[in-house]
């Protein structure tokens, strides 16, 4: 990778579940995704060699991802982080070692439905011109930048760094009137909940879809935001601050 | 009953300074550290200061316990310093050849600081912080500082961390972090690093933000004094913050041992901008070789403000004056939090205390206490030390705990 700020092992972990995890939110979002779904179960196992390894189910109107390729019907192996986030990128083109004739699935279903993410993902501002649009691509940002975070904190050298210095506890992360989810913070472990929390340590809510939307793209500041109580946090700060600086890491990684 | 205070100016000139400044207050004392929470209750800028006391732009009063983090000590527009300054201001300040009276304030220095041999004076802590390490390295040509957890000693890359704004990993790498009176830590440390360590560098105690502050265990400076000795380290005390409100002669006289370097800033002058590192003398040849100055830091009226200051603080016995002022108030806020079942702990040196409502492990109710206390003119915050000042009355101290007892009463 040419920018020594960040490792293709961390962006194998973000791509896998952070990307394509958040293709299951996807299908809870947008009919078009869901109908792309609504097939016979089809399971693919990506398994990157020295990073990580989990099983993206698609069928029946929804997906999953579960750890660990152990049961799949198509498996992709990967001989290296970058290989595998090379096909992310779309400049690889994986080899199934299991799975052969299923490949049509690969390149009809599943390719349409990554191009339905990215779509969401990466929109034009046509697209954005759509209230419905907008916000879902918003909240499918939200789910990718929670995801991203924890893995983040998990596997980049600076980021554990500064997941160390979490303490235990959860931290919410929410949009006012939109979603919420937490991150799990256990002996310098993140976990991406994405769920409204029973119990939180703290808490970073932004004030609604279009502020959201704002901050994660970089058109407004976070700073201008905070001021005009737009950004809130409350709660255990040395939580928060460091989860500020993995976030800021997720752009980097992201971009 | 206290009214409660609105802050539409202090918000507007935020809007206003948002624009022709970064983050419209930047730093610790800014909206966006995470000092003002919620947002909307705490004043932004300084209208006027007098005594224990400043107004905001809506002609709010606070009884000030932050004393603008710590410099003021004897209280805002202190008589015998501002007279000091204001003649030595008539004479010269910033001029080509110092003002003599730099001569004078480091004799004084020599004189009050218990393990002093010298005084080099710059502007800020984080000046003298900066230059402690330098003289370490300077002295020892080794490359390692070992850190406390929980520590600050200003914002230099060095003083920073991994994964902060702009710091590069091969600025911090030379960084080595051992918990609070970890002495078994510490001497893991130094056998995994013999003969490489250039110094260790800590506050007098544990006071960082955002957890209860911790007094050294019995026997750990000591211990951590002969470690330094034996590997010839240089341990530097960082009394940035506590200088002169635990021991005029130096915090690590009043924990019976001496420092190597020590670093004064915030007491020193009451407000005026002047800075101090002390040191031993086998270190004086080390930091006269360094390169470090800038365009004000000889500047003379900080100088005046600074001997003034020092010998009101002397005179007036300001160690024991602010403790027994830091206890009268503690024991009252104990009580109050008490009446409404609620636990608050006040931990660290009375003059500088820390608070915390234990009753929430989140910090949510306790930033809210806060917040109610601001709201009816006590400047407290959320997770600092405060600072108790010479000119803090009894009658504020009273009319403090009233507005912690109706801040309490609106949770």
């Amino acid at each position: 990778m040419d920018n020594n700020m960040m490792d293709a092992k961390t962006l194998a972990y973000i791509n896998l579940y952070a990307v394509l995890g958040s293709l299951k939110y996807l299908c809870e979002l947008s009919p078009e995704a869901k109908k792309l779904a609504g097939c016979r179960p089809v399971s693919i196992g990506f398994d990157v060699h020295g990073g990580p390894a989990a099983t993206l189910t698609v069928g029946e109107g929804c997906c999953t991802l579960t750890e660990g390729v152990g049961s799949c019907d198509i498996k992709l192996p990967f001989r290296s982080a970058e290989k595998f986030n090379g096909m992310i990128a779309g400049t690889v083109t994986p080899i199934p070692t299991k799975g052969l004739t299923k490949v049509g699935f690969l390149t009809g279903r599943f390719t349409k439905l990554t191009n339905l993410l990215t779509r969401y993902l990466k929109p034009t501002p046509e697209d954005l011109k759509n209230e419905h649009f907008f916000n879902v691509s918003t909240v499918l940002m939200f789910r990718l930048i929670v995801a991203a975070a924890a893995q983040i904190g998990n596997h980049d050298k600076v980021g554990r760094f500064c997941a160390k210095y979490i303490v235990d506890g959860n931290i919410r992360v929410a949009i006012a009137g939109g979603p919420a989810a937490y991150l799990a913070a256990r002996g310098g472990r993140l976990t991406a909940v994405q769920t409204e929390p029973e119990t939180m340590l703290s808490s970073m809510e932004f004030g609604s879809i279009p502020v959201a939307r704002a901050l994660f793209e970089g058109t407004e500041s976070s700073f201008e935001l905070i001021c005009a109580g737009q950004v809130r946090m409350t709660g255990m700060l040395l939580q928060l601050d460091n989860l500020n600086r993995i976030l800021d890491r997720v752009g980097l990684y992201l971009a | 009953m206290h009214p409660v205070y609105r802050f539409d100016k202090s918000m507007e000139t935020l809007k206003r300074a948002m624009k022709v400044i970064p983050a419209g207050i930047y730093g610790h004392l800014g909206p966006v550290e995470g000092a003002h929470i919620p947002i909307d209750a705490f004043p932004k800028y300084c209208s006027r200061a007098d005594g224990a006391y400043f107004w905001d732009l809506d002609g709010n009063r606070f009884i000030d316990y932050m004393c603008a983090y710590g410099p003021i000590i004897l209280g805002y527009h202190d008589p015998d310093v501002d007279e000091a300054a204001a003649r030595q201001r008539a004479l010269a300040d910033c001029t080509t050849a110092p003002s003599d009276i730099m001569v004078d304030f480091a004799e004084l220095m020599v004189d009050t600081v218990a393990s002093a041999d010298w005084a080099f004076f710059a502007k800020n802590g984080n000046d003298v912080t900066s230059l402690a390490v330098l003289t370490a390295r300077a002295y020892t040509h080794r490359k390692k500082i070992v850190f406390f957890n929980g520590y600050y000693h200003g914002v230099s890359p060095w003083a920073q961390k991994l994964g902060y704004s702009g710091i590069l990993e091969e600025e911090v790498a030379n960084n080595i972090y051992v918990g609070w009176n970890d002495l078994e830590g510490l001497e893991r440390v130094f056998q995994e690093n013999k003969g490489q360590i250039a110094g260790v560098i800590a506050q007098p105690y544990m006071h960082g933000n955002l957890a209860d502050n911790q007094m050294p265990a019995p026997g750990f400076w000591q211990r951590v004094r002969k470690l330094c000795t034996d590997n010839s380290t240089v341990l530097i005390v960082d009394d940035v913050r506590a200088g002169f409100r635990l021991d005029m002669a130096g915090s690590d006289h009043y924990f019976g041992f001496e420092a190597d370097l020590i670093c004064f800033c915030k007491a020193i002058a009451n407000g005026y901008n002047v800075s101090c590192l002390c040191g031993k003398d086998f270190l004086k040849t080390a930091v006269s070789g360094i390169n470090y100055t800038g365009s004000y830091w000889m500047s003379a009226v900080p100088f005046a403000a600074g001997i003034a200051c020092i010998q009101k603080l002397k005179r007036i016995d300001a160690p024991k004056l602010l403790n027994a002022k830091g206890q009268q108030l503690k024991a009252g806020l104990i009580a109050a939090a008490a009446k409404h079942d609620l636990d608050l702990r006040v931990t660290g040196a009375p003059s500088l205390f820390y608070l915390r409502l234990a009753d929430d492990p989140s910090f949510m109710l306790h930033q809210r206490w806060i917040a109610e206390c601001v709201k009816r003119g006590v400047f407290f915050t959320s997770h600092h030390n405060h600072f108790i000042n010479a000119a803090l009355s009894d009658a504020d101290i009273a009319e403090t705990l009233e507005i912690a007892d109706e801040a309490f009463a609106a949770l």
